[in-house]
């Protein structure tokens, strides 16, 4: 079923002369059946390839071959197959500077890419002698060349710009920058996109995938209003075919609402297996710090491994919020005894509390905006305002 | 990748000869040694010489290896430096200071030369880790012209993120068999525990504190920081501040980098908390939740902040309308509690991880 590598290079040749990124990109792939064509291994194709192509497409070509022979050893030498791709990235930003006005080959810059990264992966989880996360982050320096090429092609028209092809790699390299965890390298890209006139005009794949990253990017920087902001775009708009998507942007969105005073409907979680979610806000209404504490230790590595558990952990000042509140609503009365808030805190099994913590909770309740009012030390006592004591925290 | 044949030092002394000759015979021309390299602090008669840092330059040539010390022969130096020299009273300490940092950076330039292994390279550079934050707390009321914390906190950063990844690479490499040993435990706790506090408050270290194996998750020091970095997270400054004492000495000495800063927000959260024109805070409450020990150093701390105390200086009048919030944060200080941890302690022991006086 497989052709001889002529038959390939012709190939190659056609898409090009027709400018068919689409198939071009195809015969690039590592994803694609041919390279399983045993044909294609040549440790030296040089020659075969030169004498078809021209530069610097050849130079692709030859470095993708490289690299299917590579990942054809037995076992699959990942060290070298990625060098290769990275030579053959190199190459592509050649040819994208060659063809000026034209944007055809975006594809082709696409499928590089997404493979560079791959073999990274691979590399990274496969070989040894070098500190962890290097070779991801060399890769993300060769997309950085593309993209640099694409966001400098300022003169073409809207059709043919390169630029069109920034959010696809910037998707890409947030990826890689999560992975790494260096997020501070997410800004310069972030300001290139939002400075773009036509950013609205990304492919929608794209942008659900680009305001998710920027919406988690937020959350990291404590920008919660910003990063709902993203998420629930990346939420409403991935379509729902998508669900294990759909149910990865929840996992963020969810906490970041709850710390902003909204909980989330129970029928929502149960159709995206979060019930977690589910258990945490019920314990958040009650202002039960005890049972809160025990779910985020019994799902202490769900939450760590998807990186939540530093926001779940921000929650309990509104778990105290809405203990405290309680209080209130029992007694009735704009002067509340200290004594009280601490009695409230042992009713909900915290035994280890004391009289000057709960007096710094309060405290920082109030710093926070959380609670309206002024503590009397010398009576001990919290006294609230008259209106509006608790405000809610959507407004807060 | 290119591969260099990796050059693997020779030199059995803290100064290769080579270099100890130039270095004497310069001294007799203009540039003196180093007082610590005269004998007995005598003039002009060399005594022990060790190697001093020099910058890697496109000009010099690629380090033989008579040049370079044995692994071995590293470890002494450190053990030279952080015991024979740390211990040297004739000098004040920043002078023993700027010794033993310089030529404990040498070491580190040897490590990275001569490319060592996960394990060589953490023994070598948790001593420099626990002098550069001793030194910081040591040396922190010292003007600028004699003790620079910018650059030293620069270091002490370095060498963390270096022994940190060297741990990483360890609990990665499954075909390493040479398991740790208890005491190797120990001491990587301690470290952790030390790069947590020195981070006190970002997300990165938490983040890694969160996944770190659970040998380490799970000893008792690291698992006391933690908590103080968890709560510190969470905003519940009461725990930290009651946490802190507990922690043993250089923990400690790191963690009152950090103290000033913590105080302040306390006082700021105080501020809108007990803000009214007519009631106070009485001093005692405010001393023990600060982990001041003197009223008088409080009454100073207040002042600098803009904050009132009444005349018999029993009390604190918090009003939110005249704190001082863009005065800077007091310097860093020596304090009581942490000199007295300091006191019981035999330095070297604890600055070269031997026993950790814990």
């Amino acid at each position: 079923m497989f052709g001889t590598v002529n038959n390939y290079l012709s190939g190659v040749l056609r898409s090009a002369e027709d400018y068919d990124g689409d198939n071009l990109g195809t015969f690039l792939s590592l994803r694609d059946v041919h390279v399983q064509n045993h044909n294609l291994y040549i440790a030296q194709p040089e020659k075969l390839v030169e004498r078809m192509l021209k530069s610097p497409l050849d130079e692709v070509v030859i470095a993708h071959l490289k690299v299917l022979y590579y990942l054809a050893q037995e076992p699959p030498n990942y060290m070298e197959a990625y060098t290769q791709q990275a030579a053959s990235c190199s190459a592509v930003v050649k040819l994208l500077q060659q063809l000026k006005d034209e944007n055809w080959c975006l594809p082709l810059m696409y499928r590089v890419c997404l493979d560079l990264r791959y073999l990274a992966q691979a590399c990274e989880k496969h070989c040894r002698g070098f500190t962890p996360g290097n070779i991801l982050e060399k890769a993300a320096d060769c997309m950085m060349a593309c993209f640099r090429v694409c966001a400098a092609d300022g003169r073409a028209s809207e059709e043919e710009t390169k630029r069109l092809g920034m959010m696809n790699l910037v998707n890409q390299l947030f990826k890689i920058y999560f992975r790494i965890n260096k997020l501070h390298l997410c800004k310069p890209l972030i300001r290139a996109i939002e400075n773009c006139t036509f950013k609205d005009s990304f492919p929608l794949p794209e942008q659900i995938t680009y305001k998710y990253f920027v919406g988690r990017r937020a959350m990291f920087d404590s920008n919660y209003r910003e990063a709902v902001e993203y998420l629930s775009y990346a939420f409403t708009h991935c379509p729902d075919r998508f669900s294990s998507n759909k149910r990865l942007i929840l996992i963020y969105l969810v906490p970041v609402k709850m710390l902003l005073g909204y909980l989330p409907r129970k029928s929502l979680l149960e159709r995206y297996d979060l019930l977690l979610f589910h258990d945490l806000a019920l314990a958040l209404k009650a202002g039960n710090v005890n049972q809160f504490d025990e779910i985020v230790r019994l799902h202490e590595l769900v939450l760590i491994r998807s990186g939540i558990y530093l926001l779940v952990e921000k929650l309990k000042f509104i778990v105290y919020r809405n203990l405290f509140k309680k209080v209130f609503i029992i007694r009735q009365s704009h002067q509340l005894d200290m004594g009280d808030f601490l009695s409230a805190l042992q009713f909900v099994g915290v035994t280890d509390v004391s009289i000057d913590e709960t007096h710094c909770i309060v405290a920082n309740l109030i710093y926070e905006g959380k609670v309206k009012g002024y503590i009397s030390h010398a009576h001990n006592k919290l006294v609230i305002s008259k209106q509006n004591p608790f405000p809610p925290l959507i407004l807060a | 990748m290119e591969i260099h044949a990796i050059v693997r030092g020779s030199c059995e002394r803290y100064c290769p000869d080579a270099e100890a000759k130039m270095q004497v015979k310069n001294s007799i021309l203009k540039k003196l040694l180093n007082y610590f390299e005269y004998k007995n602090g005598q003039k002009h008669v060399p005594g022990v010489l060790v190697k001093e840092f020099t910058r890697s330059a496109a000009d010099a040539k690629v380090p033989k290896a008579k040049d370079m010390r044995t692994e071995l022969c590293l470890n002494k130096t450190v053990e030279y430096l952080l015991k024979d020299i740390l211990l040297d009273v004739r000098k004040p300490f920043h002078w023993v200071y700027d010794f033993i940092f310089d030529r404990l950076r040498m070491v580190r330039r040897e490590i990275v030369i001569q490319q060592f292994q996960a394990r060589q390279t953490i023994k070598l550079l948790e001593p420099t880790i626990m002098f550069l934050a001793y030194s910081r707390y040591r040396l922190c009321t010292e003007p600028i012209e004699r003790f620079d914390p910018k650059i030293c906190n620069q270091h002490l950063q370095e060498c963390l993120n270096m022994t940190l990844c060297c741990y990483k690479e360890l609990d990665d490499d499954c075909s390493d068999h040479k398991a740790s040993t208890l005491q190797d435990v120990e001491r990587r706790c301690f470290i952790e525990s030390l790069y947590q506090l020195f981070n006190l408050g970002t997300p990165e270290a938490l983040v890694r504190g969160l996944t770190l194996p659970a040998k380490v998750r799970e000893n008792a020091i690291f698992s006391m920081t933690f908590d103080i970095c968890m709560n510190y997270h969470r905003g519940n400054l009461y725990r930290v501040l009651v946490g802190l004492p507990q922690l043993p000495h250089i923990l400690c000495a790191v963690a009152a980098y950090k103290l000033q800063m913590i105080r302040r927000q306390l006082l700021d959260i105080f501020t809108h908390a007990y803000n009214n024109k007519q009631l106070t805070v009485p001093t005692a409450y405010l001393l023990r939740l600060t982990l001041v020990e003197e009223p008088q150093v409080l009454t100073e701390m207040c002042g600098h902040y803009n904050i009132a105390v009444t005349a018999d200086r029993k009390a604190v009048h918090f009003n939110k309308t005249v704190v001082n919030s863009t005065v800077e944060t007091i310097k860093t200080q020596r304090e009581p509690f942490i000199e007295a941890k300091l006191q019981r302690i035999y330095l070297p022991e604890v600055l070269l991880l031997k026993k950790l006086w814990l």
